[in-house]
């Protein structure tokens, strides 16, 4: 909203400084955008809330400074001198549909004559940034600047059959505006219609039709109650957003109506001349029933935490326009709100508009908090734990969008297989899916690093994918399950992928008792085929439940977003792990005891995985392994036979009851070979 | 020929000892200890060495203290010599380590880096919870009902237009879902599962439909902290909110409070901090409107809480310096490893 201060000083004398007004204005609810110079006028930008249709008005800024400084508020009451002639002979008005239109007034004139409007009239409207028409529709952009109430001028002469119907549109109904564009009009929206054809879209914009030309004669001025919807729906949808637009989706004042028709009225015979007729042709009744509010003396004081003496409160509130309901109660005061503040209806809003005049500046800033502990969440220690784990290794942390284009939601999700979630509209161009996994957007913020000359970025995201779950499960949950998840992409082949997988895990806490991690093959894209793992828990009470998927990117995937590789990547499902958040760790008290070294070479078949070998020798070695490395896998078809590989590993014994004997290691050594034995056929090579 | 007298040659020595002690005193390094040496004591054409020659052109009587005084001089130069290779070996870890270059690049680990959004928000809840405000959690995807019903937006508020949320093709029954467009959606679920006294912070993604530019992008994130206890008021959210603003900005931080409008607070307020010299918006306030604590099954009459709400991207940028807030999302990591 742009206020003219020329303007504004009909109502109100204005204080010193536009600068003093514009602070106070900003202290009470009125932002400020600009105060510009336009000619000896000058123009000042305020926004106004969605709540405050009122300030969509000079008379209600005025009000507000009135208020603000202590100073009179002078709002004209126009009397237009009514001629000959019953306004009801020229036109009958009816609405169809008062839900979206509860009250419709028309007066006429007839007989102006249409051409240019006064100096101050095109310099006013000039400062707010309105450009000159013809004195009628300027008038009419007058009273709406002045009184927050949007008007139409018609041309009498063409509205077909002397009738005027509100209505609402026929579903695809066209429509010709008065930007001369043709709108095709849905039943959610309202029209003034004449005896034949839709000659406004109510409260929008007017019909190209009916417009006032430089040969009008004979005007219509319509000034009536719209409800917001069907407004906004016509604004929004046709995306024909106008001033009177923005007016009726907040509400202007219903005392109004009449006033800003009169108001119109008087400007019109002083300026184009002609001759109104008697009357004014009405449909519906006036919505309007301020409730009375109930306003307990000491509610200012418990809310704010300081008073405001009762005086004031009522100083205050008697200048915004309540009203002081008779027969009230020492300590129990009764208001009633004026027309043009519908947002102030319970005791909360007599108490806001009491502290907004006040000013909060008076609101206290020492008042005392009792303390009171709190602990992280396990989720948000699980995060934080896993962050600083990636941290560490190196990694930076990248924030992708949630919501991905349909080509990278097409990648299969480790973690359903439910089609992606849609939204509307989308979220950038191109991306209206919600993601299911994070490693198609991490894949690409990676080629994004490389396109710019960065080949190392290595990420990862701590983020949510979302699934729709299938009917029936998790009954009395919601329909979308959001698993909470870290991805990882890094440059570098699987082992890298898999080594930073293993520390996260590792540092969540799920090394401990009852809990088992194992990597089982699987055969998922983005990976390459034979390159990638799941990662299943194991713990007591639970069954089993894929956690972590790891592998190296597919070529074909890399080549497609222009990375170069190799590149690895895995995703772990955090949300299945905040339970080793709450396990609290015990100390395993270090043997001080001398370590001995073992290395043992088994031979197997090649089929054999490691992960086997290293089961069987963790079983039959004991508490006493203290470390199990594989040295190397070593293939030599001549030595070792065709099919055939050999793990030659370091075992670190030590026990926390004594020195371990060389005997003692030997029989341990014998345990684990045979172990190995029984378990995976190995055989040891001396 | 004639003997060369012997007051020439003590003075000859003199003139090299003094010589030697300077260049020697002057050596920064072992390679310029190393020149003197060889410039003063060099065995085949050291200095010392020359003038040894002359030794034998003394008269014969002149010739033992002669030897004595050219012993003395290069005892001396000698000592001096090592004192210097001593002094200069002390600077390195041990005498007999080769001088590094220690301008040489080293041997780093890289350590990664949390995303700037991250740590502001990681400060946020540091803070809060030093003032007793629990970081909670909630879903991303939405109800009507938590996301605007229970916080006063009703069906015909134009915050709920299809054009201004990100709805979802799905639906639970008849209710359209969406990606939540507020935390508060996080304070309504913890208030309908908890009883008051109750101070939260909740925070995460939210979208909006905006065109991305500077200062806008449609997936953003908030940070909200609501308390719920009897007997609140504005003094406590403006205590809670400057107790805030000096430990996240430092020092004795002012805060104003300008009347504002939020469907699920009332009185609402606009938040401004002093930052910089500038009142600078941080975000909006209020105390929970009646009708939403309602909404949850509490007694307006008898418990009262106010709530506020924080731009991460905005505080963010404005702390960093970051003028484009879409960099936020770029990921190039020569953005994420400054922070």
């Amino acid at each position: 909203m742009i206020i003219s201060t020329n303007w504004l000083a009909d109502y109100v004398q204005a204080p010193g400084s536009v600068d003093d007004m514009v602070e106070r204005l900003l202290m009470s609810g009125l932002n400020h955008e600009s105060t510009t110079a336009v000619g000896d006028d000058t123009a000042v930008e305020i926004e106004v809330t969605s709540n405050r249709p009122d300030c969509l008005g000079h008379i209600g800024v005025a009000r507000e400074v009135a208020v603000l400084f202590g100073r009179p508020l002078h709002v004209p009451d126009p009397r237009p001198l009514e001629g000959v002639g019953e306004v009801a002979r020229s036109v009958a008005v009816e609405i169809l549909s008062p839900e979206i239109c509860a009250y419709y007034t028309a007066r006429v004139i007839r007989g102006v004559k249409v051409g240019p409007s006064p100096k101050w009239l095109v310099d006013r409207l000039a400062t707010v940034g309105v450009a000159s028409v013809n004195n009628v529709v300027d008038v009419t952009n007058y009273v709406m600047l002045e009184s927050g109430q949007p008007l139409h001028a018609f041309d009498l002469a063409k509205i077909r059959g002397g009738r005027i119907v509100v209505r609402r549109a026929v579903e695809g109904e066209p429509f010709v505006a008065i930007n001369h564009k043709t709108y095709t009009l849905t039943e959610r929206m309202c029209v003034i219609a004449d005896a034949e054809r839709p000659v406004a879209l109510a409260g929008v914009m007017g019909g190209a039709d009916t417009e006032i030309a430089a040969e009008t004669v004979d005007v219509l001025i319509e000034s009536a109650q719209f409800a917001p919807l069907p407004v906004r729906a016509a604004a929004r949808g046709l995306v024909l957003a106008s001033a009177s637009s923005y007016r009726f989706e907040r509400g202007p004042d219903p005392a109004m109506v009449d006033w800003a028709s009169r108001r119109a009225a008087s400007l019109i015979l002083e300026h184009a001349g002609g001759l109104l007729e008697r009357g004014v042709a009405v449909a519906g009744q006036l919505a309007c029933a301020p409730a009375e509010i109930r306003l307990a003396a000491d509610r200012v004081g418990e809310v704010l935490g300081v008073d405001i003496a009762d005086a004031r409160q009522r100083q205050i509130l008697t200048a915004l326009g309540f009203v002081e309901a008779r027969g009230a109660a020492p300590h129990d005061h009764r208001w009633r709100a004026p027309t043009w503040r519908r947002d102030c209806w319970r005791e909360i809003d007599l108490v806001e508009e009491i502290t907004r005049i006040e000013g909060y500046g008076h609101v206290p800033e020492n008042a005392v908090i009792a303390a009171r502990p709190v602990e992280l969440s396990a989720r948000e220690r699980t995060v934080r734990r896993a962050s600083e784990v990636l941290v560490a290794a190196g990694l930076c942390e990248a924030m992708t969008r949630s919501v991905v284009a349909e080509e990278m939601a097409s990648m299969p999700s480790p973690w359903g297989e439910a089609a992606p979630l849609v939204i509307a509209p989308p979220l950038v161009r191109g991306a209206d899916r919600l993601r299911r996994s994070l490693l198609p957007s991490l894949l690409e913020a990676r080629a994004g690093n490389a396109a710019v000359g960065v080949d190392d970025a290595d990420l990862f995201e701590m983020a949510r994918a979302y699934l729709a779950r299938r009917d029936g499960d998790d009954a009395g949950r919601g329909p979308v399950e959001e698993p909470l998840l870290t991805g990882i992409v890094v440059g570098g082949d699987f082992s890298r992928a898999k080594g930073l997988c293993d520390v996260v895990l590792a540092g969540l806490g799920l090394a401990g008792d009852g809990v088992r991690l194992g990597y089982r093959p699987i055969d998922l894209a983005p990976f390459a085929r034979g390159r990638a793992a799941e990662v299943m828990l194991e713990r007591s009470g639970h069954a089993a439940e894929r956690v972590a998927v790891v592998g190296e990117v597919a070529a074909d995937v890399t080549g497609r977003l222009g990375l170069p590789g190799p590149v690895s990547a895995a995703e772990v499902r955090l949300d299945r792990l905040t339970f080793a958040a709450s396990i609290e760790r015990r100390l395993v008290k270090p043997s001080d005891f001398p370590a001995v070294q073992r290395d043992v070479n088994l031979v197997v078949d090649e089929s054999v995985p490691w992960g086997e070998v290293e089961v069987a020798i963790r079983v039959a070695a004991g508490d006493v392994l203290e470390g199990c490395r594989l040295v190397q896998v070593w293939r030599d078809a001549d030595r070792l036979g065709a099919g055939r590989k050999s793990f030659v590993v370091a075992m670190a014994l030590r026990s926390t009851a004594g020195t371990l004997s060389g005997d003692e290691a030997g029989r341990i050594v014998d345990g684990v070979v045979a172990e190995c034995g029984r378990r995976v056929n190995a055989v040891l090579r001396s | 020929m004639t003997a060369v007298p012997l007051d020439t040659f003590r003075a000859e020595l003199e003139r090299l000892r003094a010589g030697a002690e300077a260049a020697l005193a002057a050596a920064g390094d072992a390679a310029a200890v190393e020149a003197a040496r060889i410039e003063f004591l060099g065995a085949k054409s050291g200095r010392l060495k020359a003038i040894q020659k002359s030794l034998g052109g003394l008269a014969p009587a002149d010739k033992p203290a002669g030897g004595k005084q050219f012993n003395d001089t290069k005892n001396a130069i000698t000592a001096c010599f090592e004192a210097a290779q001593a002094r200069v070996a002390a600077g390195a870890s041990g005498p007999a380590v080769a001088v590094i270059d220690v301008t040489l690049p080293a041997d780093h680990i890289r350590l990664g880096h949390l995303h700037p959004i991250t740590k502001t928000i990681r400060r946020v809840q540091e803070i809060m919870g030093r003032l007793g405000f629990e970081s909670v959690d909630g879903p991303e995807v939405e109800d009507q009902w938590h996301n605007f019903e229970a916080l006063a937006i009703p069906a015909e508020h134009p915050a709920r237009d299809p054009l201004d949320n990100f709805y979802l093709a799905v639906a639970r029954g008849a209710d359209p879902l969406l990606l939540r467009s507020q935390t508060s959606t996080v304070q309504i679920r913890v208030m309908e599962n908890r009883e008051p006294p109750l101070r939260i912070v909740s925070l995460g993604r939210v979208y909006r439909p905006d065109t991305a530019d500077a200062t806008h992008y449609p997936m953003f994130h908030q940070v909200e902290g609501l308390l719920v206890e009897p007997g609140t008021t504005m003094a406590h959210l403006k205590s809670v909110l400057r107790m805030f603003a000096s430990s996240f900005l430092g020092g004795d931080v002012k805060v104003r409070f300008r009347p504002s409008f939020f469907p699920f607070t009332e009185p609402s307020v606009e938040v401004d901090m002093e930052w910089g010299g500038r009142w600078v918006e941080m975000g909006g306030a209020g105390m929970v409107d009646p009708a939403v604590l309602e909404s949850v099954g509490y007694d307006p009459d008898t418990v009262t809480g106010f709530a506020f709400g924080l731009g991460v991207e905005r505080i963010a940028a404005r702390r960093h310096g970051v003028e484009d807030i879409r960099d936020f999302y770029r990921n190039d990591v020569r953005f994420l490893r400054q922070f």
